[in-house]
C-alpha cells in the first residue's frame, strides 16, 4: 500500500481537469487524508492547457512536488506543455485518453518508459453513459476512485448534489459515467501495492481551502473592515472573498480604478481609524510603492499582500516565484523599514495575516505579506484552527491627558506614539508625507528629520527578538543548515525529514519574518553551521542576499535557487545535503561543494 | 451633508490653524482658505469631524492651515485617499484640496472615477494654469502657446477643461469661483459641502509669481461674469455643458450645474448593503467554518 500519492491530471481548458481534481480532494479531505492540490494553467481564459497536481497522504503533506505516482493525460500536447511541473518516471502509473491514438508502448515521453499504462476511452465512456463528453471529468473521478479507493460514496453524493438542478436525467447520466469509471478499474485492477492506505482515523474534520481565501478570512477575523484593490492574478480571490463577506461585518470593498487608488483608499481608511488591507501581485506592488512610503512616514497601519508571481514586468502571471523580496524589503524611496512576513502554507497564512494586522496596528506601519501563487491558489487540508489562540492587537489611541496639547508623533521611549483619528475630539493633527515635528507640523530641519528617522527605525527593534516568527527544526548542533521560506519551506521540511531519517546531521530555519533581518536568530542558527543552503524559488536567491547584508555566515552556506515554476524537489535538496556531509567528513571545509552560487 | 446643523456656533477663526502660510504674498490661495473656513463656520460641524485631504502643490498646503484633521498626501492621489476616508467613516465631512497639476495631470485619472462613484466629498481645485511650487512649468490647464520654463517656445498642446471634464462624467454639482469675489466663493463652497454627493468646485486662484497679468485678481474683477446674474438655470445640464466649453475664454462664477435629482451616493449604497447583509454574518472567530469541506 502507498502512504503518499501524487496525481497529475492535464488536458485542455474545458476538459474538466480542475473539477475532477476538486471532486477528488473534497472526497479525500472528508475521509481524513492530508491533501494538497495545485492548479496550473496557460494564460488563456478559455481553452489552452490546464492541469492539477493532487497529493493525498496519510501524514501531513507540506508541498505538492515530486514525481507523479499517477499521470492522467487527456491530451498529450497539453500534458507535455507542463514539462517539469508534471514529471513522469518509470514508476508512474499513466492513464490516458485512447482517442489520442497513442500506442501504450510509444508514449510521447522521451526517455521514460512507465511500467503501468492504461489507455482508457474516456470521452467515449462519457458520451455513452452521460450522453456528453463533458462528463470526462466524472469518468476520471470514477477511475481514480476505483483504482485508489478514494471516497466513492462521497463522490457519488457530490455528483448528485452538483447536478441536482439540471434534473434527474443529467444526474443519472453522470452517476452512470462515474460507475463506468469504477467498472473499468474493476476489469483492469491495479497491483495491490499501488493502492492508497486507509486514511488516519479520528480527529476533527479538516478544513479545505486555498491561501487566498484563507488570507481573506484571516483579515475578517483580525477585524479588517476596509479593502481597496484592483484585480490582478494571482491575488484577486482575496478581493472576491472579501466582497462576499466584509459587508456583513460593516466593512467595505472598493474595487479601485487602479492599483495606486486601491492602496490610496486603504491609507485613507486607516487614517480614518479602520483596519484596512490591499492585495496585489508584482506589477501592482510596483505601482503601490509611493503610497507605502506615505504610510510609513505618516505612521499609518495597513496590510499589503503581494501574491508573488514570476517577474519582472508581466513575467509569469500564473506561476509562483519568490522574486519580490527585494521589492518588499526596499519598496519605496527614502530610509525606511517596513516589516515583511511570509506564510509557508495555506494553514500558515491565517496566522501570518493576523500577525500582519497586529504588527501594522501596533507599530503603526504598513506590513507586507509575501504570499505566492502556489500558496494562494493551492487547495490544502488544514487541521482545525483554534482562533482563540490568536490575540488581536488594536492601535494605541491617545488617552484623555495625552489629548491635551496632543502630539501625534511624540517621541516616546518605544518610538510608538498614540494615534488619533478624525472624529476624535482633541486629536486633530496634520498627517503628511512631508517630514514633520512631533505635532505633525511640516519641517525642513535636518536635525528633526534625523530624530524622526531614528524614532521610526527604533520602534521596530523589538521585532528582531520575535523568535516565534521563526521555526527551527532538526539537530540543533548540526554542521549543515538549511534556510527556506514561503511555499518552498515545505520542500525543505520534507528534505529535512528524509535527511534525518538517513542519520544526517542537518537543521532547518524557516523565517516567517523576512524583514527586518533578525540578526540574533540567524547568528544563533549559524553558530554550529559550516555548510548550508538557502533554498529559494528565484534566480537571485533574494533572502540569501538580504541576510548576507546583515549577518556574517560561513562561506560554505550557498544558495540553491531556481527561477519560478521550476519545481524544487526534496530529493534534489537531499542530494545536496549528502554532498555537504561528504565534504565535511572529508575534513576539508575548503573543498568546493557542488552548489552554484 | 451627513448631519443636521449643530447648535454650536462657529467662527471662521475656529477653523484657522496657527500655522503661517508660506505662499507668496498676494497668492490667490489665501482667499481660498479664508472662503473655506468661512463656509465651514456656517456648516456647523466641529473641526474634529472634518477630514481635509490634499496632494502636492501650493494648493495642497491648505489642510495644514486649518484646524481640521488634515492629510497632506502624495502628488495626485488625494481623491482616492479621501474616498477611503469617507467610506471608512461616512459620518465625517470630507474635503479635498487640489491644484490643476495635482488634480488634472498626475491625478487626472482619478477624477472620472470619483465623479462616477459619487462619493459624498467636496473637491476644490485651485486652478492657476501653472506649476507654482516647482517654479513655473507648464500645467495641464495652460493655454496652447503659453511660454514657460518647460515650454520655452510655447505649449504645443490644448489645455484640459476641468469643467467640461467633470460634466462629461456626470458630476451633479459643478461650480466655479475666484477669490476676486469672496462672497460668491464662500457661497459655492458652502453649497458644495452641503450638496449630497460629489461636488466639484474649480477656483481660479491666481499665481502671483508665475501667472500672467490677465490671470490676476484685478483682471478677474473685470472679466468675471456671475452665472446667477446672467439668469443661468443651473438645473439645465445642456446649457451648463455649453457654458463649460467656454472655460479658458470666459470666467463664469457661481453654480454651473446642480442636478435637481442627484443620484444616490456610493455611501448610501454601502450602508444599505451593510444593513441588508449583517444578519448573515457568522461570528468573526468562526469564519473558518466557511472552509469545512462539503460535496
Amino acid at each position: 500500500m502507498s502512504e503518499d500519492l501524487i496525481i497529475g491530471i492535464a488536458g485542455s481548458g474545458g476538459d474538466g481537469v480542475i473539477s475532477a481534481g476538486e471532486s477528488l480532494i473534497t472526497a479525500a479531505a472528508l475521509e481524513g487524508y492530508h491533501c494538497v492540490m495545485t492548479k496550473s494553467f496557460g494564460s488563456q481564459i478559455r481553452g489552452g492547457e490546464a492541469s492539477c497536481r493532487l497529493r493525498l497522504a496519510t501524514r501531513p503533506v507540506l508541498n505538492p512536488n515530486g514525481p507523479l505516482s499517477v499521470a492522467v493525460a487527456l491530451n498529450w500536447d497539453d500534458f507535455r506543455r507542463f514539462g517539469a511541473e508534471l514529471p513522469v518516471e518509470a514508476g508512474t502509473i499513466v492513464i490516458y485518453e485512447s482517442n489520442t491514438g497513442v500506442d501504450p508502448d510509444k508514449l510521447p515521453l522521451p526517455g521514460v518508459k512507465p511500467a503501468v499504462v492504461y489507455s482508457v476511452p474516456i470521452s467515449e465512456m462519457a458520451a455513452q453513459h452521460a450522453g456528453t463528453d463533458k462528463a470526462k471529468n466524472i469518468v476520471i473521478a470514477g477511475l481514480l476512485a476505483g483504482w485508489f479507493g478514494i471516497g466513492r460514496e462521497s463522490m457519488l453524493a457530490g455528483i448528485r448534489k452538483k447536478f441536482a438542478k439540471k434534473g434527474a436525467t443529467v444526474v443519472e447520466g453522470n452517476v452512470r459515467a462515474f460507475q463506468a469509471g469504477l467498472d473499468f478499474t474493476a476489469a483492469n485492477p491495479l497491483p495491490e501495492d499501488r493502492k492508497l492506505s486507509a486514511p488516519p482515523s479520528g480527529g476533527e474534520t479538516k478544513l479545505l481551502t486555498d491561501g487566498n481565501d484563507m488570507c481573506a478570512a484571516a483579515a475578517i477575523f483580525a477585524g479588517c473592515t476596509f479593502f481597496g484593490g484592483y484585480p490582478i492574478t494571482p491575488s484577486t480571490e482575496i478581493m472576491q472573498f472579501l466582497d462576499r463577506e466584509i459587508w456583513k461585518y460593516g466593512g467595505t470593498v472598493l474595487q479601485a480604478e487602479d492599483e495606486i487608488a486601491g492602496i490610496g483608499a486603504v491609507v485613507g481608511a486607516s487614517f480614518a481609524g479602520k483596519k484596512a488591507m490591499t492585495a496585489t501581485s508584482g506589477p501592482g506592488m510596483s505601482l503601490k510603492t509611493e503610497i507605502l512610503g506615505l504610510a510609513s512616514l505618516a505612521e499609518l497601519p495597513l496590510v499589503c499582500v503581494n501574491v508573488m508571481r514570476g517577474g519582472p514586468s508581466t513575467g509569469m502571471p500564473t506561476k509562483a516565484e519568490q522574486s519580490d523580496l527585494f521589492q518588499a524589503a526596499f519598496s519605496a524611496h527614502g530610509d525606511c523599514l517596513r516589516p515583511v512576513l511570509a506564510p509557508t502554507s495555506v494553514a500558515d497564512i491565517f496566522g501570518i495575516t493576523v500577525e500582519a494586522f497586529n504588527l501594522a496596528e501596533y507599530y503603526q506601519t504598513p506590513v507586507i505579506v509575501l504570499s505566492d501563487q502556489e500558496i494562494a491558489q493551492r487547495k490544502e487540508t488544514v487541521d482545525p484552527i483554534d482562533t482563540a489562540k490568536f490575540p488581536i492587537i488594536e492601535r494605541r489611541h491617545p488617552s484623555g491627558p495625552e489629548l491635551t496639547n496632543y502630539a501625534r508623533f511624540k517621541v516616546t521611549e518605544s518610538g510608538i506614539s498614540p494615534i488619533s483619528h478624525p472624529g476624535m475630539p482633541g486629536g486633530n493633527y496634520l498627517a503628511a508625507g512631508i517630514e514633520h515635528n512631533e505635532q505633525g507640523r511640516p519641517t525642513a530641519s535636518g536635525e528633526l528629520h534625523a530624530r524622526m528617522n531614528e524614532k521610526r527605525f527604533n520602534k521596530f527593534n523589538p521585532l528582531k527578538s520575535r523568535r516565534d516568527l521563526f521555526t527551527v527544526a532538526g539537530d540543533p548542533e548540526a554542521p549543515i543548515g538549511m534556510v527556506s521560506w514561503g511555499s518552498v519551506a515545505g520542500v525543505a521540511q520534507e528534505a529535512l525529514r528524509l535527511a534525518l531519517a538517513e542519520g544526517l546531521q542537518v537543521k532547518l530555519l524557516i523565517p516567517k519574518l523576512l524583514y527586518p533581518v533578525a540578526e540574533p536568530v540567524y547568528q544563533d542558527f549559524f553558530a554550529s553551521v559550516r555548510r548550508g543552503l538557502f533554498i529559494e524559488q528565484s534566480h537571485q536567491a533574494q533572502l540569501y542576499r538580504i541576510v548576507r547584508m546583515y549577518v556574517d555566515f560561513p562561506a560554505g552556506v550557498k544558495p540553491f535557487a531556481k527561477s519560478g515554476s521550476n519545481p524544487i524537489l526534496p530529493s534534489e535538496v537531499l542530494e545536496r545535503l549528502r554532498e555537504m556531509v561528504v565534504a565535511i567528513q572529508g575534513n576539508n571545509p575548503q573543498q568546493p561543494v557542488a552548489v552554484a552560487d | 451633508m451627513a448631519k443636521p446643523i449643530s447648535p454650536i456656533k462657529f467662527q471662521a477663526g475656529d477653523f484657522k490653524s496657527d500655522l503661517k502660510p508660506i505662499w507668496c504674498p498676494g497668492c490667490g490661495d489665501f482667499g481660498v482658505v479664508t472662503a473655506i473656513t468661512r463656509a465651514l463656520s456656517n456648516i456647523g460641524r466641529p473641526p474634529h469631524e472634518i477630514a481635509f485631504v490634499s496632494g502636492i502643490g501650493c494648493s495642497s498646503r491648505i489642510p495644514g492651515y486649518t484646524t481640521a484633521y488634515g492629510f497632506n498626501t502624495v502628488h495626485g492621489r488625494s481623491l482616492p485617499i479621501a474616498q477611503g476616508i469617507k467610506l471608512a467613516n461616512p459620518e465625517l465631512l470630507v474635503l479635498v484640496a487640489s491644484g490643476d497639476g495635482d488634480g488634472f495631470s498626475i491625478g487626472g485619472g482619478h477624477v472620472a472615477h470619483a465623479v462616477r462613484r459619487n462619493i459624498d466629498i467636496t473637491y476644490i481645485v485651485m486652478d492657476n494654469q501653472i506649476y507654482g511650487l516647482t517654479k513655473g512649468q507648464l500645467s495641464p490647464t495652460s493655454q496652447r502657446g503659453r511660454k514657460t520654463v518647460t515650454s520655452s517656445f510655447g505649449s504645443l498642446e490644448a489645455p484640459v477643461n476641468p469643467l467640461l471634464y467633470v460634466m462629461g462624467y456626470g458630476a451633479s454639482y459643478v461650480a466655479q469661483g475666484t477669490p476676486a469675489d469672496m462672497t460668491g466663493l464662500g457661497k459655492i463652497i458652502e453649497e458644495g459641502i452641503r450638496f449630497p454627493g460629489f461636488a466639484f468646485i474649480n477656483v481660479q486662484s491666481p499665481c502671483i509669481t508665475y501667472g500672467t497679468e490677465d490671470q490676476q485678481l484685478k483682471a478677474h474683477k473685470t472679466n468675471m461674469q456671475s452665472l446667477e446674474a446672467m439668469g443661468h438655470d443651473a438645473s439645465d445640464r445642456a446649457r451648463a455643458t455649453e457654458l463649460a466649453r467656454e472655460y479658458g475664454t470666459k470666467l463664469y462664477t457661481g453654480v454651473l450645474y446642480r442636478n435637481p435629482n442627484p443620484p444616490p451616493t456610493y455611501g448610501h449604497g454601502v450602508t444599505e448593503r451593510q444593513e441588508a447583509l449583517k444578519q448573515q454574518a457568522i461570528p468573526r472567530h468562526e469564519i473558518l467554518n466557511r472552509f469545512k469541506p462539503t460535496h
